[in-house]
């Protein structure tokens, strides 16, 4: 039934601000840029999933998490701190299951990275 | 009534913005900041317009929550809307016919139009037919529609001396062909 890929869409206060955060700051390529439709996609680090951006004239920061898996999560808060992102907090553990940094876009929408411990 | 019923239309659809934002809120997908950059306004006019034909039920602003997708509208027409937007393409095509700029810019230009369609002869006639209006503004927008040549202005003698105003012979057909649009669309 379901075809591979996933796609989260988001409202945003400023295209090019979110375009700038997702691809300079996250590293994620752009997919699809539409300027006089103010929306944007970008193609994310994982095949067939991909993040959305329609501009919005009232935004409402979403609280559940898009979360990013890495190899290494202290080195990549690192890198992500050096290129600008302000995380929400230290790292936290879940013994034996996981490790979560979280951080918002410049829209306050709710992202994290994680590391599998399992 | 239905008289009163054209002419309030033709108000309702005055302003600088109304009818751009009636004729473009459809191609931008109803949603704020297309429509901004189509319309190459500044965000807080925009959305002072917004809320004056939110305030007359002419548009419906959706909240965020209401919205199942980002590229959704956010803004939609609601049925006086749907109506207003087909009077508003009668009315651009005749003001397009007749050269004189966007009358509808201006609050009360198209209803005085009207208003002397509908042989509203007099200054006073005119005023018994958009009461709403100041005397004032009533004569400031006939004065101007006299000097862009939509009316004409003749001295008369009967019943008593005194102006009569008439549609000036260029304008007749398209201020005839529009009031039958607008009639139509009731």
């Amino acid at each position: 039934m379901y075809k591979s890929g996933i796609a989260i869409w988001y409202n945003v206060t400023n295209l090019e601000a979110t375009v700038e955060f997702y691809t300079k700051r996250l590293g994620f390529q752009i997919d699809f840029m539409d300027e006089a439709g103010r929306m944007a996609i970008v193609q994310t680090n994982t095949a067939d999933c991909f993040i959305g951006f329609s501009e919005a004239e009232n935004v409402v920061p979403v609280t559940s998490s898009a979360v990013f898996e890495v190899e290494n999560i202290e080195e990549a808060v690192e890198q992500l701190k050096a290129r600008g992102v302000t995380f929400n907090g230290a790292i936290e553990t879940i013994p034996d299951f996981v490790k979560l940094a979280t951080f918002t876009d410049p829209d306050g929408h709710s992202l994290e990275l994680s590391q599998t411990l399992m | 009534m239905k008289t009163k019923q054209v002419i309030e239309m033709a108000q309702d659809l005055s302003g600088r913005w109304t009818i751009p934002i009636l004729l473009s809120l459809k191609e931008t997908g109803g949603r704020f900041t297309p429509l901004q950059h189509r319309l190459d306004i500044s965000p807080s006019r925009l959305s002072d317009n917004l809320k004056k034909l939110e305030s007359k039920g002419i548009v419906r602003h959706l909240s965020p929550y209401e919205r199942r997708h980002p590229l959704l509208p956010e803004y939609e027409l609601t049925e006086r809307g749907l109506l207003l937007q087909e009077a508003a393409r009668s009315v651009q095509l005749t003001e397009n016919a007749l050269h004189a700029g966007p009358l509808s810019a201006k609050p009360w230009n198209w209803p005085v139009m009207l208003a002397i369609h509908y042989e509203c002869r007099r200054f006073q006639a005119i005023r018994h037919m958009l009461q709403e209006a100041t005397p004032r503004i009533l004569s400031m927008r006939i004065d101007a529609l006299c000097q862009t040549g939509l009316v004409d202005k003749l001295l008369t003698a009967v019943p008593r001396p005194g102006y009569d105003y008439l549609l000036a012979a260029p304008a007749e057909q398209p201020v005839k062909r529009m009031e039958s649009d607008l009639l139509s669309l009731l």
